[in-house]
Formats: C-alpha cells, sequence, structure tokens
C-alpha cells in the first residue's frame, strides 16, 4: 500500500469490502488521533483509560459510520474522525461519571496494557496498529515538555489540520503572531531530544 | 524579532495552510522559493512533517546514494534531481558516448503503481521519434532500480540561447517545439512540464524538447483532482490555471506553458512570477498578463494576439491544440495575418471602456465637454464596445491571401453576372441553373467551413460571395413567367438590347429573386452575428422596393405621370425606418444603421421628386394658395417644413441613431429654403408685373440667410452656417445689381454694420451687461 493513495481511495475501497484498506486508514491516522487524543482527554480520563482505548472506540465508530460519511475535500476525513474522537472523549467521561455513581469501574477494552478488557467488537484492526508505537510515544514525551502555547500552536495545525486562519481566531491572536509562535515552537521542538 | 524570523514564520504559517488545504507541496521545490531562508526554514518544515511519526519516509532527507552502474553503463554524475527522480550522465563505454538516464526516485520504488506507470510511460516515449524530442534508447532491467536511458542533450535552456537572437529568428526557433509538442499531442501524450529548461537549445540551434510526460501524476477521477505524488510541482511560472488549481490537464496545459515561453522570449520575463505560492495561482488564475507590446515595442501585435490567445485562462478560448498555436505561427511568419483573437483586449477595454464611459459622463456633468463632443465621444466608445465585431474591420485591411480572396469572390461574381445576362453565352436552361449554383455553393461550402474553424475574416469574405451569387441563382432557377402580361420586363429597351443580347429577364423573376435570397441573408446574419448580412439586406429590401415599383408599372410612370414614382418611394421610406427604429429598439444598432440611410435617401428623393414632377402636388398648391402660382420652389419650401417636423421628430424620440436620422434632416434644411428663396426672386425678377414681389424675394434672402447663420448656434449646425454665410453673399450681390444698382452708399452700409458687429462681438460682455443694467 503506497503513501499516495488518497484516503478518498481507501474510503471507498473498504466501502465497497475491502478490508485492509480501513487497516491502512487506520496506520494513517493513528498518530495523529492518538496525539489528539491524548490532550484533549484531561486528567480525569486519562487515569482511567489509555488513549489506544479511545482510539481503538474512534476507529470502532468510524468503522460503522463510514457509510455516512460524505467526502468533501482532502482533510476532511481527518476532521471527522476528530470529531468523533471528541464523541467519544464526553462519551467515556459521562461513563466515567455514571460509573463513580455506580461504584463500578471502567470496564475497558482489553490491550495489552489490559489484557482483562473485554474483546472490542472490532475485527478489522490488525493487531499491530494496537501497539503503541515507539515514535508515539516519544512524539509525545517531546511534545509535553513544550511551553503550553507552543504546544497548542502545534496542536491546532498540525494534529487538528487546521489552517493558520482558524488557528489565530481558536488562539485570539493574529496570523502573524501565530506564524512566529509556530516557528518558534518547531525550532523548540526540534532542539528536543 | 528579526525580519528573517518573520519571513520564516510566514513561509511555514504559508505551507500550513497548503497542508489544511489537502495539499502535498514538495519540500525541495517550496524552500528553493525562498532561497535566502532555506537553510533555516528546510528544517523548520521537516520537524512539522515528521511529527505524525509517518511522513519522514517521504521526506527526502533520506537521498539515495548515486548507483555507480545503470544499464551497464557507468554513471559519471548527477545532472540533477526533482522529487519525482534523477537524471544521470552516464557513459556508454561501448559507443563511446554520453548518455542521460532518468531513475525513480528511490522512495518511490516501493510504490508499486507508480513504478509501473513510469515504467509504461517510458516504454510508450519509446515509440516515439522525433527530431526534437530527446530519444529514449532503453528502459533498465528488472533487478535494477527503475530507470531509463536516452540520449544525452548537450543544450543550454531555451531562453537563454535565444537571448541574442532576433525575434523572427526566435520565432523560426520555437515553432519546430511547438511542432515537437503537437507530435506529443498526437501520440496522447502531455508533457505538463513545459519549460525553458526542458527546452534544450544545442550549439547547431537544434532544439530538443526534453523531461516530458515524466511528471507523473496519479489520477485520482473521484476526486477530480490530480495529485501530484508527492511530487516537485515543477517551477509554478509555467503552469497553466487548471494545472495550479490542481483541476484536470490535457494538451491545452502544454499550449499555456508554450504561451508563457512565447511570452518570456517576447518580454525577457515570464507574464505570472510571483514569490510564493498562493500569489502565483492568483496571478495565473486571475491577473490578465501585461499586454507584451507594453513591455516590448518591437513585439508585432499580430505575436501579441498569438501570445494572449495562448495565455487564455479558459482552456476552451485558448489554441484547442498545439497544432492551431504552430499554424498561426506559420501565418506569421508568412506575414499573413493571424487568427488570434484574444479575450484579454476585449476584457481589458470592457474594464476601461466602463470608467471612460463614466468620466465622460462626468465630463458632460461638470460641462467640461460640448453635448455635442459629449455624443460624438459616446459613440466612439459604443463602437469600441461592439468588440464582437472588431474581426471585421481587420478584414478590411489588406494582406496579399485577403486580395487574392477578395478579387477571386469579385471574379466569380463577375463570371456569374455575365453568364446570366447575357443570351449568346450558350448556358441555358438546367444546365446554367446548375452551373450557377454550384458557383454559388462553393464559397458557401468554403465559408462555412472556415467559420467552423474559426477562421472568421475568410469566412465571412467566402460568405458574401455566396450572398451575392445567390439571386443570379434564383434568377436562373425561377421560370421567366413569359407569358404574363402584366408584368413588365425591366429590360425591354430594344437598342440596349441589340448590343448586348440580353437574356430576357422579368420583374417578377428578378423580384421573387431577391425576396427568395433575404431568408439566406437573414440566416447568415444570425449564424455569424456580422452586421455586414444586414447591410446586404438593407440593400435587397431597398432593390426589392424599387422593383416592386417596377411591377405596379413605374415605367409607364416614368413617361406619362414621373411623380408617381416618387410618390411611391414614400411608402417604401416608410418601412424602412420603421424596420430601423425596430432594429434599433431591439438593440441591434448596428443593423438599424443600414435601414436608416436608406429610409433617408428615398424620403429625401421620394420628396424632392414629388415637388419636381407630381403634377397633382402643384395643382393642389396653386388651388388652395393662388399667390404661389404652383411654382415649384414653394414645393420645396413645404418639404422644408416636412424635413423640419421629421428632425424635430427624430430629436423627441431621442434614439442614438434616430437623432443622427433627425442631424441629416436639418442637414438639407438651409439649401431647400435659401435655395427657394433665391429662385423665388429670380423667377419673379424676369417677370415685369411682379417687381414688388422679387425685391421682396430679394430683401428676404440675405435676412433668413443672417437668420440661418445665428440659428446655427443651438443645435451646432455647421452646415446652417456655411450656407447662411454663402446665401447672404448672394444676397447681398443680387441686391446690389438689382434694387441698389445705383446706391453707392450700399457697400458702405455693410462695411460699417459688419466692423460695428464684429466690436460688438468683441465687447459682448460688457455690452450686454450695460444693456442689462439700461433696462
Amino acid at each position: 500500500m503506497d503513501a499516495q493513495t488518497t484516503s478518498y481511495e481507501l474510503i471507498e475501497r473498504f466501502r465497497s469490502g475491502d478490508q485492509e484498506a480501513f487497516a491502512v486508514l487506520y496506520e494513517r491516522y493513528r498518530a495523529r488521533l492518538t496525539v489528539l487524543i491524548h490532550y484533549r482527554m484531561g486528567e480525569a480520563l486519562s487515569q482511567r483509560y489509555e488513549v489506544s482505548d479511545l482510539l481503538q472506540e474512534v476507529f470502532l465508530r468510524a468503522s460503522t459510520d463510514l457509510q455516512r460519511f460524505e467526502y468533501q475535500a482532502p482533510g476532511s476525513f481527518f476532521r471527522w474522525l476528530a470529531r468523533i474522537a471528541g464523541h467519544v472523549i464526553v462519551d467515556a467521561a459521562r461513563h466515567e461519571d455514571r460509573a463513580k455513581r455506580d461504584g463500578g469501574v471502567a470496564v475497558r477494552f482489553r490491550s495489552e496494557s489490559n489484557p482483562g478488557g473485554h474483546e472490542p467488537v472490532d475485527s478489522l484492526t490488525p493487531s499491530r496498529v494496537l501497539r503503541e508505537g515507539e515514535d508515539v510515544a516519544r512524539l509525545l514525551s517531546r511534545l509535553d515538555a513544550l511551553p503550553e502555547d507552543y504546544r497548542t500552536v502545534i496542536l491546532l495545525s498540525k494534529f487538528e489540520g487546521l489552517a493558520t486562519a482558524a488557528v489565530a481566531e481558536r488562539m485570539g491572536r493574529t496570523r502573524e503572531q501565530v506564524a512566529l509562535l509556530l516557528h518558534r515552537a518547531l525550532k523548540r521542538y526540534r532542539e528536543l531530544t | 524579532m528579526s525580519t528573517n524570523d518573520s519571513l520564516i514564520g510566514r513561509a511555514i504559517a504559508d505551507w500550513v495552510d497548503r497542508r489544511a488545504a489537502g495539499e502535498h507541496p514538495a519540500l525541495d521545490e517550496y524552500c528553493a522559493q525562498y532561497p535566502d531562508i532555506a537553510a533555516e526554514l528546510r528544517p523548520q518544515l521537516e520537524a512539522f512533517e515528521s511529527m505524525s511519526g509517518r511522513v519522514t519516509a517521504d521526506l527526502p532527507a533520506a537521498a539515495s546514494r548515486i548507483p555507480d552502474q545503470l544499464s551497464g553503463y557507468r554513471v559519471v554524475k548527477e545532472l540533477g534531481s526533482g522529487g519525482m527522480g534523477s537524471v544521470y550522465l552516464a557513459m556508454d563505454d561501448k559507443l563511446g558516448r554520453p548518455v542521460a538516464i532518468k531513475m525513480l526516485a528511490a522512495r518511490h520504488q516501493a510504490n508499486e503503481r507508480l513504478r509501473e506507470r513510469f515504467l509504461q510511460e517510458a516504454r510508450a516515449l519509446a515509440k516515439l521519434s522525433h527530431p526534437n524530442i530527446v530519444r529514449i534508447y532503453g528502459l533498465g532491467p528488472d533487478h535494477e532500480p527503475p530507470h531509463f536511458v536516452m540520449e544525452y542533450v548537450e543544450g543550454r535552456p531555451f531562453t537563454d540561447a535565444v537571448a541574442k537572437l532576433s525575434l523572427m529568428e526566435r520565432m523560426r526557433l520555437l515553432l519546430p517545439v511547438v511542432r515537437a509538442v503537437e507530435f506529443l499531442h498526437r501520440r496522447s501524450f502531455v508533457h505538463r512540464d513545459l519549460k525553458p529548461a526542458n527546452i534544450l537549445v544545442d550549439q547547431t540551434f537544434e532544439t530538443k524538447v526534453v523531461d516530458f510526460g515524466l511528471a507523473l501524476e496519479v489520477e485520482n477521477e473521484s476526486e477530480g483532482r490530480l495529485t501530484r505524488s508527492g511530487e516537485a510541482l515543477g517551477t509554478p511560472w509555467y503552469m497553466s490555471p487548471e494545472q495550479v488549481r490542481g483541476e484536470h490537464v490535457d494538451a491545452r496545459t502544454d499550449v499555456f506553458s508554450l504561451g508563457v515561453v512565447l511570452y518570456e522570449m517576447l518580454t525577457g520575463s515570464p507574464p505570472f512570477r510571483e514569490r510564493d505560492w498562493q500569489a502565483q495561482v492568483r496571478s495565473v488564475c486571475e491577473v490578465e498578463p501585461a499586454l507584451p507590446r507594453r513591455l516590448n515595442r518591437e513585439v508585432p501585435g499580430a505575436l501579441q494576439d498569438i501570445c494572449l490567445q495562448a495565455l487564455e485562462k479558459d482552456a476552451n478560448r485558448r489554441y484547442a491544440t498545439a497544432a492551431e498555436l504552430a499554424r498561426d505561427l506559420e501565418r506569421f511568419l508568412a506575414g499573413e495575418p493571424v487568427l488570434a483573437a484574444p479575450s484579454s483586449y476585449a476584457v481589458r477595454a470592457a474594464a476601461q471602456i466602463r470608467a471612460h464611459q463614466e468620466e465622460i459622463e462626468r465630463w458632460q456633468a461638470d460641462h467640461v465637454v460640448l453635448p455635442l463632443e459629449y455624443e460624438r465621444l459616446k459613440h466612439a466608445y459604443a463602437k469600441l464596445s461592439e468588440r464582437e465585431d472588431s474581426w471585421i474591420l481587420e478584414a478590411r485591411s489588406l494582406s496579399l491571401p485577403q486580395v487574392a480572396l477578395y478579387f477571386g469572390g469579385w471574379m466569380l461574381l463577375a463570371g456569374a453576372l455575365l453568364v446570366s445576362l447575357l443570351q449568346r453565352s450558350g448556358w441555358n436552361g438546367p444546365a446554367a441553373a446548375v452551373l450557377v449554383w454550384v458557383a454559388a455553393a462553393v464559397p458557401l461550402a468554403l465559408g462555412v467551413r472556415y467559420w467552423r474553424e474559426r477562421r472568421l475574416r475568410i469566412a465571412i469574405g467566402f460568405l458574401l460571395s455566396f450572398c451575392l451569387m445567390l439571386p443570379f441563382a434564383w434568377l436562373f432557377t425561377l421560370p421567366a413567367f413569359p407569358q404574363r402580361e402584366q408584368w413588365e420586363p425591366l429590360l425591354r429597351w430594344k437598342d440596349f438590347r441589340r448590343v448586348w443580347d440580353l437574356r430576357l429577364i422579368t420583374n417578377a423573376q428578378l423580384w421573387w429573386a431577391l425576396l427568395l435570397s433575404m431568408p439566406a441573408y437573414f440566416g447568415l446574419r444570425r449564424f455569424t452575428r456580422a452586421p455586414v448580412f444586414s447591410l446586404l439586406m438593407a440593400v435587397s429590401m431597398a432593390l426589392l422596393s424599387i422593383v416592386t415599383l417596377l411591377r405596379l408599372g413605374m415605367l409607364e410612370w416614368l413617361s406619362e405621370d414621373t411623380g408617381r414614382v416618387f410618390l411611391n418611394l414614400l411608402p417604401a421610406a416608410f418601412v424602412f425606418f420603421a424596420s430601423g427604429f425596430a432594429l434599433e429598439r431591439s438593440g441591434k444598432s448596428s443593423d438599424a444603421g443600414y435601414f436608416y440611410p436608406v429610409g433617408v435617401g428615398f424620403t429625401l428623393l421620394g420628396l424632392s421628386g414629388l415637388a419636381g414632377f407630381h403634377d397633382p402636388y402643384a395643382q393642389w398648391l396653386k388651388e388652395t394658395f393662388p399667390f404661389t402660382r404652383g411654382q415649384v420652389e414653394y414645393l420645396f419650401l413645404i418639404n422644408a417644413g416636412i424635413y423640419l417636423v421629421l428632425q424635430e421628430l427624430c430629436d423627441r424620440f431621442g434614439t442614438d441613431l434616430l437623432k443622427r436620422v433627425g442631424r441629416a434632416f436639418r442637414f438639407v434644411l438651409p439649401g431647400h429654403v435659401l435655395g427657394s428663396l433665391l429662385f423665388l426672386g429670380m423667377s419673379a425678377s424676369v417677370q415685369q408685373k411682379w417687381q414688388a414681389e422679387a425685391r421682396l424675394f430679394e430683401v428676404l434672402l440675405p435676412l433668413v440667410a443672417a437668420g440661418f447663420v445665428f440659428v446655427s448656434i443651438p443645435k451646432q449646425m455647421k452646415n446652417f452656417f456655411a450656407m447662411g454665410l454663402l446665401f447672404f453673399a448672394i444676397g447681398v450681390i443680387r441686391l446690389a445689381n438689382d434694387w441698389l444698382s445705383n446706391q453707392a452708399a450700399w457697400p458702405l452700409v455693410l462695411v460699417v454694420c459688419g466692423t460695428g458687429l464684429m466690436l460688438l462681438a468683441a465687447n459682448y460682455a460688457r455690452v450686454f451687461l450695460k444693456f442689462r443694467r439700461g433696462k
């Protein structure tokens, strides 16, 4: 499978029954979504869930909802995934609350870190994608080491896939400022090893 | 904060925006756009791209090592590399000649589809053999990295090489390039990356197109865009609008790129040359290129036309193929008029014209220009905005093929005329009819064909000759109606026919021939939208009116009651005015412009003839106003009154063309009035008993003439002024000769009056004010 195959093609192939295509999609967006979920989860949730669980859930939902997804432009698929990730996190937080109320524990999917969890319904996903890649772990640690606004600007522009104008709006700054911030953030990021 | 930092920041931000839009710009090319900051920019962007943990593999950071040997050739050095792959110089040690080897970049080698495309394309190209296209010698074996071996061209980029040549020499050099691209197109290749660097010129000034079809693009049809395989977008300066927008590209994209190369040859730089991608996209897609002649006065207009035609933003307006471009270039080199009619001028002019028109409106409002000047300017601009017909104007400029075409048409017509009119030509009956129809059909077929090929000017020439032939063809086809007595033969003058032996043609035949030709004129007017066919219609209608009169018995009237002929012209004139008005109202001013003059002509002719020859008219005048004794001059005065009413009516209706018709009527007014007065005086003075009347007219003439001189002011009618002066002089002389012949003081009175008037004029304001105060 080559890097040039567009997401659109893969989606179409999956829709017409090519299971392998979904694996490629997963592989393609795993790292970005991992980072995204990691930073959106918040303190409380991250104590109960692992990023990979939620990631798993995101792709599970994506695989069932994919029929309804409408491709509009490059990048729209990732934004769609990001939206699902948002829902998954919110749902997880709700579940967390309810679990607290019920005095029970959150049921986690089975994963390497949680061998007792219940089997994910998803059988499409090759097991290899469950492995938290070393590169992602290193990426997260480097991002963690960045000052808050440096991290934010990178998260928005790289991992949310926003254009700088949108980043500027979210951060309440001008595009010029965002450009400069991004420049400095990348510089700092490179200095971290 | 250094300026460098903000520059880099901006470049990073632009990169982020393009990535957010789903683009995959090539790192190398992108950095190359910012040569000053590239060193700092590149690692920043690499860091940005590497963050997802996946893209790292795509970056050319892991540049492949130069292989020692490929296809058995000794690789000497790398000549260049792009996103897609690298080109190496290699030595064929057996033949002792250098070769160039293009190899797919290492990072694409694992991509099965791309690899297959690359090899397929190379295989197909290897079949091509063209002197101006680089030759492919062979394909690399399977066990080696994908590559192919091609001819090594030791040449310089096109624009550098031609720098010292004259414009004509450059064009002669460009032509084979265009032909070579056409050759590619005919074999369904699109080069996609034509630029001076890919058009090499060797020492003997042979051109070679290189690097074609290798800008492999992975076509994603469902997405409707071409995603370049992570590859370098070539330098964007030579890319077409559809290319920078990532839309479907075809042969016309190459035409655009050739247009850019041509533009650069004419002016020294490409038309759209921006520093960053977004500005480039905006320029290519939205901005009209600066006119080459603005940048280099030596560029011939025809070449500018060709260049702009190739650079049309809308691919449909461009030359459809490189072949068309080549043919137009050939026409230019041969000194023939070119076919290019770029929309650029109209776009440019339209925008300017609106602004100018508004400016003129303001001038009029601010009294910068006189109303008359305002109208003229407005008219001139209206003409300018009818760009649609501009090629008609150009068709009137003479060139050798143009002259040959018209001359041929003329000869054809003369032949047809002789065949149809002369009895003794031997061509009679169906044979003659067939001959003339064939002679008419040939220009029609050619005209339609050229029209389809968008060779409009020539097409119009052919269609016009068809139109002129058409009545003759009908004339032959129609039976001569000899039995029907009531239709008078037009040409019954026996003597005339004895000399010329003319064929007998009846009025009915002529009438039907003209009428049956009209639908064709109308059809061609709609087909070509050229007003010249309206002219034909107007002329045919005028002829038809006259033939109608002939059928009604004009020849009898001419011998018995001439005035009746002219009386019957007036309804025809009305028909022309009505058609003209209807046309103008429906927005077809250029057509109406042909109908009004005929109407004016018929009116003037009819009324003048009526006054001069129609006895009942004179009779009526004599009975109603006995003092006039039915003199023809009074009738002309009445005519002048009618013209006065008509011109007033025309001004009331107020359409632009009717105003001009009004001016035509006004134009004949002073001549009519003053001439009549003059002749009335002259005819009265010869009769002893009408001396008093003679005196009256002698005095009246200079007075009315003086009146006309001043009446010229409100509507700026210069002919009132000139006629007034002329007839004043005549009147004064007549007075001095006749009535005041023994009054020596008379000339003195004139001198004093003249001087007084001039002094008055010089001090007009002061006198005027004093007069007012006195009141």
